[in-house]
């Protein structure tokens, strides 16, 4: 095996955070990914959490993870050198993906059209806030700001507040990414049989807007707003709780998967027997659909609630799950580096700092492409850390050439 | 002269149920792939239970409209895999196709003898997509996910909520939509590289292990600094730091203050708008737009963190005079970062953006009527992604792919449907497929 699906793939990356995760896609698949910042480096280096808490733009963890396998070079778009040197680089691109505010690129005079006649397979993506027409065209965004519009606030929260709630990590960006990854590699696919590139418009909002699973066809089918529930499915009107308090403080989500039927009763009692805790639930009178229905709260808010506050959430989860049940513990993300299951995955990875003299644990990748391993090549790119390889060794300009260009702030 | 479609001649076979794998492939069929879904009446989970059946409409097989927007763009074969004539049949099938995909638990496909050894055997270059809950390896390869348990176990709903309250998690199986995204992600990538190289393969997706990444710069904070998230002030709601607990980052953007949604006149259920201020320079355009003179206490970023909740109280006291769209109008007119909660309502009726984008659009279904569906996020200038036809009734297209497709007689379809093979013989037929049978 060698590499990812990607190899020999290049792409530019012009992107702040609403985009660098979809060069991450690209770029831990085997893609050759350019990032291409401003002199002194892209503003989201300076966001944090920062390895020892110290501020600087190569110790950024968030964009570290964002700007994993990347080469990076800081160049200035508007000088007219840096474009002339953009223009070279975008010659020899399969893809570029950029997030600048609509307009600004061609500003500049680097359209699609005039980059296009130097490349005819070039795929350029846009990812913006809002798409590049509309009239919320040049509207300034955030994460939490594409949660509200998008529809997500609208379905988080909990029972009996009005209150909506934006999940954090930065979902917005990562809806964005997935979609400009899909819209990037139709295109490619179909270059691979055309030999055609082709420029895509892609809207954050509209990624977000997708995202809410049966929210927009309840309404279009049935004129349903629906309600915000704790830890679980938002609905029309409410619905038994599916989040419970175990033993040691960490909750599960327990769905019944098909509801509260004879067959998952019976199941049901029978798990919770192994620990003494099924109370009158093996009664055959909860073999009577009838009689379910009228016990619901006294299965759900009692029996099981009480089942669930006497073990640990790691064993509920597991137990339930080797019988067949559908739950899960509610972790905190840094629980994870304990799930033997992805141990087994070899999910997690080390990636060396050789400028620390240090390596670091990774997240690993969300599917295992077999025949094509996926893959982190390297940690992220220092401010310009690769200028040299690339406008030298690439573009073959002297050493000299280098030093004036960043004298005059070209890079 | 029509655009060409960037999946023409991909033929996908489509195991997939429920949601995310029906999202996957609904986006290669809008690219141009022929979809044929493999379904069975007897087991089907996608179609039924139906929520979103319209008022007034029967809840059957073919009148869910989430269905509908999940399936567009497919054709339908109802098929009894699990019988040695219908297994025979979808072999057949295998071998005119691309890409096999499904989102059966993991053994699945393997039991029916169509683990990827066997496809490989009938189409050398198939690239073979699962998207099992916990993927193909791993000892927990047998448990099971819906989206929210996906999202519980690898640490995403743990990141929804206010800080010393239970989790809010998320309102919906995010997982399954973005389950889909990497649903298609993965077939894409697959063809590209079969495309360069001649080689398929399997690519194992997991539902859970897809999530964990999501989480990415929380983890590093944990793997490089041993910060970990349990800890006061986290999550923070809905702003990037909780007042009076230590000041670190959240994972959600910049460390600022304003970072909140706020109450809007009337006060209705999703009257509520976000407002968010990077910088001094924003927060000082706000309090022009706002018309208010700014306690000293907040006139720097330091400050407003520290008084955060006097902030947002004198913030909110002035957005709920207003409506949400007029908050954000006059916010975004001074270049302040501010947009309003939307409902599914809002987004179809009241969004003045998506209505430009034409993000909603009608099509006509044979029994549900013409109702909008959802549109694509990205537009591609010469082969864009169009939802071209409504979601398949079930066993629509099931005498198309037969006869026309795979070259059965249309005296083998008619057996077929007596012995079991294309639909359970006691169960009643829809109308159209007593027509297929004349």
């Amino acid at each position: 095996m060698s590499g990812g699906p990607l190899v020999g793939l290049r792409v530019l990356e012009l992107a702040d955070e609403k985009g660098q995760f979809c060069g991450k896609l690209l770029a831990d698949l085997g893609a050759d990914v350019v990032k291409i910042e401003p002199p002194g480096g892209e503003p989201c280096r300076l966001v944090g959490p920062f390895l020892d808490d110290i501020p600087h733009p190569d110790r950024s963890l968030s964009f570290w993870y964002y700007n994993t396998s990347k080469r990076g070079i800081t160049l200035n778009l508007e000088t007219e050198n840096g474009r002339a040197l953009f223009r070279r680089l975008a010659a020899d691109a399969d893809v570029i993906v950029e997030t600048f505010p609509p307009g600004y690129r061609e500003s500049l005079g680097l359209d699609y059209e005039s980059l296009r006649a130097e490349n005819p397979g070039l795929v350029l993506c846009s990812l913006t806030p809002f798409g590049q027409t509309g009239p919320w065209r040049d509207y300034a965004s955030s994460d939490l700001l594409h949660m509200a519009a998008g529809g997500e606030m609208a379905s988080c929260g909990y029972d009996g507040s009005d209150l909506p709630i934006a999940p954090g990590g930065g979902n917005a960006w990562h809806m964005g990414c997935h979609y400009a990854y899909i819209g990037i590699m139709a295109a490619l696919v179909y270059r691979s049989v055309s030999g055609q590139g082709q420029y895509i418009d892609t809207s954050i909002h509209e990624a977000c807007a997708l995202t809410t699973e049966s929210a927009i066809a309840n309404y279009i089918y049935r004129g349903e707003t629906l309600r915000r529930q704790t830890g679980r499915h938002h609905a029309p009107a409410p619905t038994s709780r599916t989040q419970f308090r175990a033993k040691d403080g960490v909750y599960v989500t327990a769905l019944i998967s098909g509801g509260l039927n004879p067959r998952n009763v019976k199941a049901l009692a029978d798990l919770m027997d192994v620990t003494g805790m099924a109370g009158d639930l093996k009664d055959p009178k909860y073999q009577d659909p009838s009689v379910i229905a009228d016990s619901a709260s006294h299965i759900i808010d009692g029996l099981l609630a009480s089942f669930i506050a006497s073990l640990p959430a790691e064993e509920v989860y597991h137990a339930g799950q080797q019988r067949g049940f559908t739950w899960g513990a509610v972790r905190a993300p840094e629980d994870l580096l304990d799930d033997q299951h992805l141990h087994d995955r070899a999910f997690w990875k080390t990636v060396g700092h050789p400028e620390l003299g240090r390596s670091f644990v990774y997240p690993g990748e969300a599917a295992i492409y077999n025949g094509t391993p996926w893959e982190i090549s390297r940690r992220a790119p220092l401010v310009g850390e690769h200028n040299a390889e690339i406008f030298c060794e690439e573009l073959t300009l002297s050493r000299g050439d280098l030093s004036a260009l960043a004298a005059s702030r070209v890079v | 002269m029509p655009q060409p479609k960037a999946l023409k001649n991909i033929r996908v076979v489509d195991f997939s149920w429920v949601r995310a794998g029906p999202w996957a492939t609904r986006w290669l069929g809008a690219f141009g792939a022929e979809i044929v879904k493999i379904e069975w009446p007897e087991s089907e989970r996608g179609r039924l239970p139906s929520s979103t059946t319209p008022q007034g409409v029967p809840v059957n097989l073919n009148t869910s409209g989430n269905f509908n927007d999940t399936n567009l763009n497919k054709k339908s074969l109802s098929l009894n895999v699990r019988s040695a004539k219908g297994l025979e049949i979808v072999k057949r099938l295998i071998g005119m196709s691309d890409v096999v995909i499904e989102n059966f638990s993991s053994r699945v496909l393997q039991n029916w003898g169509l683990g990827y050894e066997e496809l490989r055997k009938i189409k050398p270059d198939i690239v073979y997509v699962s998207m099992s809950g916990y993927g193909h390896t791993g000892r927990n390869h047998t448990y099971t996910t819906f989206g929210p348990v996906a999202q519980a176990v690898a640490g995403l709903t743990y990141q929804s909520g206010l800080p010393g309250e239970a989790p809010a998690g998320w309102g919906w199986s995010y997982m399954d939509d973005t389950g889909g995204m990497y649903g298609a992600m993965c077939v894409l990538t697959g063809l590209y590289h079969r495309n360069k190289t001649g080689q398929g393969q399997h690519i194992d997706l997991s539902q859970m292990v897809a999530s964990v990444p999501l989480n990415g710069p929380t983890l590093l904070d944990f793997t490089v600094n041993g910060r970990g998230t349990k800890r006061p002030g986290f999550p923070p709601g809905n702003r990037a730091h909780w007042p009076g607990t230590p000041l670190v980052s959240n994972a959600r953007g910049p460390t600022v203050a304003p970072h909140n949604a706020y109450r809007t006149h009337p006060g209705g259920y999703n009257d509520w708008c976000t407002i968010v201020c990077h910088t001094d320079e924003e927060f000082q355009r706000l309090t022009q737009v706002m018309g208010r003179a700014v306690p000293a206490k907040f006139s720097t970023m330091a400050g407003r963190l520290e008084h955060q909740d006097e902030l947002d109280a004198w913030i909110e006291a002035w957005t709920s005079t207003l409506g949400k769209y007029e908050v954000t109008e006059l916010c975004q007119a001074a270049g302040v970062r501010a947009l309003p909660v939307q409902s599914a309502e809002d987004r179809v009726e009241n969004d003045p953006q998506l209505r430009h984008r034409t993000m909603y659009q009608p099509l006509e279904h044979p029994v549900l009527g013409v109702h909008k569906v959802q549109n694509a996020p990205f537009v591609l200038s010469e082969t864009p992604a169009v939802n071209t036809r409504p979601s398949p009734l079930i066993g629509q297209h099931t005498k198309e792919i037969v006869e026309d497709l795979l070259g059965y007689s249309h005296d083998d379809l008619r057996a077929g449907f007596e012995d079991g093979t294309f639909w359970p013989t006691k169960r009643p037929r829809f109308p159209y497929q007593e027509a297929m049978l004349s």
